[in-house]
């Protein structure tokens, strides 16, 4: 078919360029955050507490939740065209708008994650606190460690779908419309926050635990992706799939796994034995991962915007 | 309460542009940028070939998705005519109504920000006259008036003629319906 | 409803004055959106008529605080109906290009070289008068030549008389209409008029030959099209190219460019031998119909199949819709007809054939036009020229328009007398005449070349002095006196003041005429003056057609033949000349008769041309409005030909033709919807003039690669489609 259109607009023709990279990194960061959020509260919950002894992740951890956080939505925040209505996202609540749904929750989030990353601070770092109603805070939080750790948790669940929910709304974009994307998301996220745990855990036993916990999620994430895929391939979705970089992500994940491999078959007793080399290869694989997932929020931003409802 | 509705006419539409024009003329709609296309398609070899010509808008669907996907209540559906509208002054400029919108319909205003479309015209309505681009549509292409007014322009050329609505599966509920065959056969 | 609205603007005035409160910087850009929202601002409407064509449609321009913000049609006028097409919609687009001609400016390098310097009015005018007078001197006042087109015509043509030349060119006759009017004239005794008289709107059966009407965007026609189309009647749509109006077509006839001849004979032939033509009709109207018979024998629908590429069954069966739906079938007349050199015949060819079918007179065929005539303002008679005007050549039914390369060629060999002054206005004649090469040559022979123009186009940007015009947004023009189905008299009024030093054409004229000894042929001090005496002598009431733009005279009306408004034909003979002896006597073929034109060699393409809704001519390529909806033009090419040549759809590529001149790079249009021996531009494109920025070099020049042209040696019109290119990718 011969197809000539006048008075089309830029950013939706001849196909949809609304968001960029900057949005891309707002899903990844912010998947990550929420994953970190859910890796550090397992950390802090395992074995009563125990895990957490003398892991300087165990505070490093949610400290960097908030952060990355902040990182991300200062991307999303620079995505917006029109920043000084920004306040109008707290003036309302649209229930029908994952976008809503995501300005409340990051704002319920943040002090959630903040407090968690507050009350897990050891005493060498409490100097940091300038004022005093920082620390009566986190003193007066002290009995409620637990249950901040579980908020963290649950808000991070929430999070990592949430960085779904907002593009699988869109019945415009059918790459997008897909009840499995804010799975699929969340266990990207989950895979962000393991790795970015296993690369900061200082401890080689809580370093193998995450490359452990991560080479499950990414197993689970490939089984999703490959779900997702078919159903793509099965609508209209399926006319931009991006094979490329699908099959990149694949292939790095699968080498991320292939390093640890042999880490798998190690039990915990042994593991602060572990040589130098393994404790590299922990550091490699999560980089993929972490590479991998980045790679994936990009591809989806973009591929989705590439796909029109016919 | 009126329930405003579009019909295009497709069988009229000579593709002249008229509607473009005097759309963004009416509403100062930036340089480079239109809430209304006209797509000219032909198909086939030469020379049997067919040409559809088609004029596109907001639909002013019954269900929007660029309205529930907005964040802060600046996209509405107006419940006294249900025209799709956009407070400007609350719009962050967020574009998931653009991603949202199956008929592509929106744009970002770039000096301003915000999220903009077509209005059906809802200031000329108020003072009772038609939408700009009704109004100057060389072929009579689009016709405009009130669905619950059985003898408003609308519902007369609806009448034995078979009307599509674009995307219909998307479960948006247009109210702009085109009209693209001769009812009567040939 | 009381209540509810209360409430909404409660909520309006509250929501903004949360905005103010919420974020205090927020605030004057929000109220001013809210102010815009709740349409605090007023606007003043003034009626005029549009000058983006020729058309002349009734617009309503709506003012804001001294900004045309946006132009509507005239409900009243017959010619928009209340609509106007795209460009009259962008009209403001001409009155804000920032490219305009500002003040006057005179050459300073050589002529081409784009150098000039501005001049004050009084400079410039002296200038120019001083140079006429020398010419007159020297060679005698019809040395002074003028080409124009639209209304600036109304003020210079006067000019003229009275200096004392009536050598003027409109490329409206011989690069456009002409043959046309000519045919029309011989057969009828009168041309189909400007709105052509098509009464579509009640036709069975419409054909088109070659007219393109959607992208031809003549507004009240193409209502009238729609219409027709909605209405259900069958078009038959002859064109090498699958234009707008064959998409909408009932039959499309993908007829061999340069046959259309053979395909009007053989219909004839057809409708003749099955009797379909109306034979009360022929016996008591017409003249000549046994000759006619006799000698459109020979042209069968076998024969013209091996001509026009028209399977011969088609040709029949199109020949019987059009004999069995008459008389309500039109067959348009055309309006662009300068094809290949015969094109008076051909048009004789489509007047024979509406006679033949009864149409003329009759609804759905032509209407005819208003009896009615306004009376002429006592004028001074012009001063008597012993000289006679040499333009129009040697041909016998050249019309009043003048034919335009007459007077390009006596400006190059000075016979039979010299030219040596043109004065342009309202027309770029370098987009306009064929063979450019010759125009230019013609220019560098003058003595003085003065464009009156509102844009620097091609050929002001040769000048040795420009005039700033305004634009038809800024001035007063002519009063319309239109003549249609009825009577009606439209004015052009100023919608805002001039911008920058540009001047109204009526005031340049009146200026220059005292300048050169003829300012008594103005006796008024503002056209305004001018028009309250029409208005007086008519008993239109001045005031009122100010208000309302459009003053119509419904009384005036008889479109068509009844009892109580007989058949009356303006031919010699009193009927329709179906033979005409006029043609015979000045020793031309008295009926039409097929002549074979060349068709191109293997590797060429015929080059074809045609409009875009969006654009007139050259003129609005630069508008900002018009602009970017079609910056550029494309060329169309079969899509299997562009194949064969490499070439893809967004390819750029360059034409080349026959005499090998090369166009600017234009991008390749692959397409099903055109014939695979011929190639189509949108005319205008591709324009010189490095200040009209936006347009600069933007597509290719159809007109720079028409450097042949077929004379019609009856009327003198130029036949441009007879240019044959090459295509050649652009690396």
């Amino acid at each position: 078919m011969e197809l000539t259109v006048t008075g089309t607009n830029a950013i939706t023709s001849p196909f949809l360029h609304a968001w960029d990279w900057r949005v891309a990194l707002y899903l990844f960061l912010g998947g990550m955050a929420a994953g970190l959020a859910v890796m550090s509260s397992i950390l802090r919950l395992k074995n009563a507490g125990k895990s957490a002894e003398g892991e300087s992740a165990s505070f490093w951890g949610p400290l960097w939740v908030p952060i990355i956080l902040s990182f991300g939505m200062l991307f999303i925040f620079w995505d917006l065209d029109r920043k000084l209505n920004v306040y109008w996202l707290y003036l309302t609540f649209k229930p029908f708008s994952p976008m809503s749904w995501g300005s409340w929750g990051l704002l319920l989030f943040f002090p959630v994650c903040a407090l968690n990353a507050l009350v897990t601070m050891p005493g060498e770092y409490r100097h940091w606190l300038r004022f005093d109603v920082l620390r009566t805070l986190v003193d007066r939080l002290q009995p409620h460690k637990r249950l901040l750790a579980i908020l963290n948790f649950v808000f991070g669940i929430f999070v990592g779908l949430y960085t779904g929910v907002l593009l699988s709304a869109f019945v415009a974009r059918p790459f997008w419309h897909s009840a499995l994307l804010p799975l699929l998301c969340l266990v990207s996220a989950l895979t962000a926050g393991a790795a970015f745990m296993a690369i900061i855990a200082k401890r080689k036993a809580v370093k193998l635990f995450f490359t452990k916990v991560n080479v499950s999620i990414v197993i689970a994430e490939l089984i999703v992706m490959v779900l997702f895929s078919i159903g793509l391939a099965t609508s209209q979705g399926g006319a931009v799939m991006p094979s490329f970089s699908f099959i990149l992500e694949y292939l790095l994940y699968g080498m991320a796994i292939a390093l640890v491999a042999k880490l798998l078959l190690v039990t915990d007793e042994r593991s602060d034995a572990l040589p130098d080399r393994a404790v590299l290869l922990m550091q490699v694989s999560a980089a993929m991962v972490l590479a991998g997932g980045l790679m994936f929020r990009i591809s989806l931003v973009y591929a989705g915007q590439l796909s029109h409802l016919v | 309460m009126p329930k405003y509705a579009m019909v295009i006419d497709q069988r009229r539409c000579v593709a002249c542009m008229a509607c473009v024009v005097s759309c963004k003329k009416e509403n100062e709609v930036p340089p480079e940028h239109f809430r209304t296309r006209v797509l000219e398609m032909v198909e086939g070899e030469f020379p049997k070939l067919r040409m559809e010509l088609r004029s596109e808008l907001c639909n002013h669907c019954d269900n929007p998705p660029c309205v529930a996907n907005c964040p802060t209540g600046a996209s509405y559906k107006r419940e006294e005519d249900g025209l799709v509208l956009l407070k400007k002054y609350r719009c962050v400029g967020c574009k998931a109504c653009l991603a949202a919108c199956p008929y592509d319909a929106r744009y970002i205003n770039p000096d301003k920000g915000f999220a903009d479309k077509c209005t059906f015209c809802e200031h000329r309505i108020k003072e009772g006259k038609e939408p700009a681009c009704v109004a100057t549509c060389i072929g009579k292409s689009r016709i405009f008036g009130d669905m619950d007014d059985a003898k408003s322009p609308v519902r007369v050329a609806l009448q034995g003629a078979h009307a599509e609505v674009l995307l219909k599966h998307a479960g948006t509920q247009p109210r702009v319906y085109y009209i693209k065959k001769f009812s009567k056969p040939e | 409803m009381a209540i509810d609205l209360t409430r909404r603007k409660f909520l309006k005035i509250s929501g903004a004055a949360t905005v103010g409160a919420t974020v205090a910087l927020n605030l004057p850009d929000n109220f001013l959106l809210w102010a815009e929202e709740a349409g605090l601002v007023k606007a003043t409407y003034v009626p005029t008529y549009c000058e983006i064509c020729f058309w002349k449609c009734g617009a309503i321009a709506k003012v804001i605080n001294g900004r045309v913000v946006k132009l509507e049609g005239n409900p009243a006028h017959p010619n928009s109906r209340g609509k106007l097409c795209a460009r009259g919609s962008g009209g403001m687009g001409l009155l804000y290009d920032p490219d305009r001609i500002k003040t006057p400016l005179i050459r300073e390098g050589k002529r081409g070289e784009g150098k000039y310097r501005k001049a004050s009015w009084e400079e410039a005018l002296a200038m120019v008068a001083e140079k006429m007078n020398k010419i007159k001197q020297k060679y005698g006042p019809q040395s002074m030549a003028l080409f124009s087109h639209g209304c600036p015509t109304d003020h210079f043509l006067p000019l003229f008389s009275a200096y004392g030349s009536q050598n003027i060119g409109m490329p409206s006759f011989a690069q456009c209409r002409g043959p046309r009017d000519v045919g029309f004239e011989l057969t009828f005794g009168e041309n189909p008029g400007s709105p052509e008289r098509v009464d579509m709107v009640n036709s069975k059966v419409v054909v088109l030959l070659g007219s393109h009407l959607g992208e031809n965007m003549h507004n009240s026609q193409v209502q009238d099209f729609s219409e027709a189309v909605s209405r259900g009647a069958k078009f038959i749509v002859a064109d090498p190219r699958f234009s707008i109006a064959a998409g909408k077509a009932h039959t499309w006839l993908p007829i061999r460019p340069g046959t259309d001849m053979a395909l009007l004979l053989a219909w004839t032939n057809i409708i003749i031998k099955e009797g379909l033509y109306d034979k009360e009709y022929v016996h008591s109207h017409t003249n000549g119909f046994r000759e006619l018979a006799a000698s459109v024998r020979e042209y069968t629908p076998e024969w013209a199949e091996q001509e026009t590429d028209i399977p011969a069954a088609q040709i029949i069966e199109t020949a019987r819709l059009i004999g069995k739906n008459a008389p309500a079938v039109c067959i348009h007349p055309g309006r662009h007809t300068t094809w290949y050199g015969d094109d008076v015949q051909r048009t004789r060819a489509i007047a024979i054939l509406t006679a033949l079918l009864g149409s003329w007179g009759r609804p759905g065929g032509i209407f005819l036009a208003t009896n009615a005539t306004m009376p002429k303002l006592p004028a001074k008679p012009y001063p008597v020229i012993p000289t006679p005007p040499l333009n129009r050549g040697d041909f016998k039914f050249a019309g009043a328009e003048g034919v335009t390369q007459v007077i390009r060629t006596a400006t190059l060999t000075g016979k039979p007398y010299p030219i040596k002054g043109w004065f342009v206005s309202g027309t770029n004649l370098m987009k306009a005449l064929p063979n450019q090469q010759a125009t230019l040559d013609a220019i560098n022979k003058l003595d003085l070349l003065v464009v009156v123009d509102v844009m620097p186009y091609d050929t002001a940007m040769l000048a040795d002095v420009i005039l700033p015009e305004c634009s038809y947004l800024e001035r007063h023009d002519t009063l319309v006196v239109g003549k249609g189905k009825m009577m009606n008299v439209s004015i052009r009024q100023p919608v805002v003041p001039p911008l920058y030093e540009s001047k109204p054409a009526w005031w340049i004229a009146k200026e220059l005429a005292k300048r050169v000894g003829a300012g008594e042929y103005f006796p008024w001090n503002t056209y305004e003056d001018k028009m309250k005496s029409q208005c007086a002598l008519w008993g239109v009431n001045y005031e009122e057609l100010k208000n309302k733009g459009v003053v119509a005279f419904p009384d005036t009306a008889a479109p068509y033949f009844t009892a109580t408004n007989p058949p009356e034909f303006k031919t010699e003979s009193k009927k329709i000349e179906l033979y005409s002896k006029e043609l015979k006597e000045a020793g031309f073929d008295p009926l039409p008769r097929y002549v074979k034109h060349p068709q191109p060699a293997a590797g060429q393409f015929r080059l074809l041309y045609g409009r875009s809704p969006v654009h007139t001519f050259s003129r609005t390529t630069n508008n900002p409005e018009l602009h970017e909806l079609y910056p550029e033009n494309e060329v169309w090419v079969n899509s299997k030909q562009a194949k064969a040549l490499g070439l893809k759809n967004g390819d750029y590529a360059v034409l080349v033709n026959q005499d090998g001149v090369k166009s600017s790079k234009v991008r390749v249009k692959a397409t099903e919807r055109i014939r695979e021996d011929s190639v189509y531009l949108v005319h205008g494109f591709g324009t010189t003039s490095k200040e009209l920025k936006r347009a600069y070099r933007r597509g290719a020049d159809d007109q720079g690669l028409v450097t042949r042209y077929a004379v019609d040696p009856i009327c003198g019109s130029t036949g441009m489609r007879v240019n044959f290119v090459k295509l050649v990718k652009e690396a």
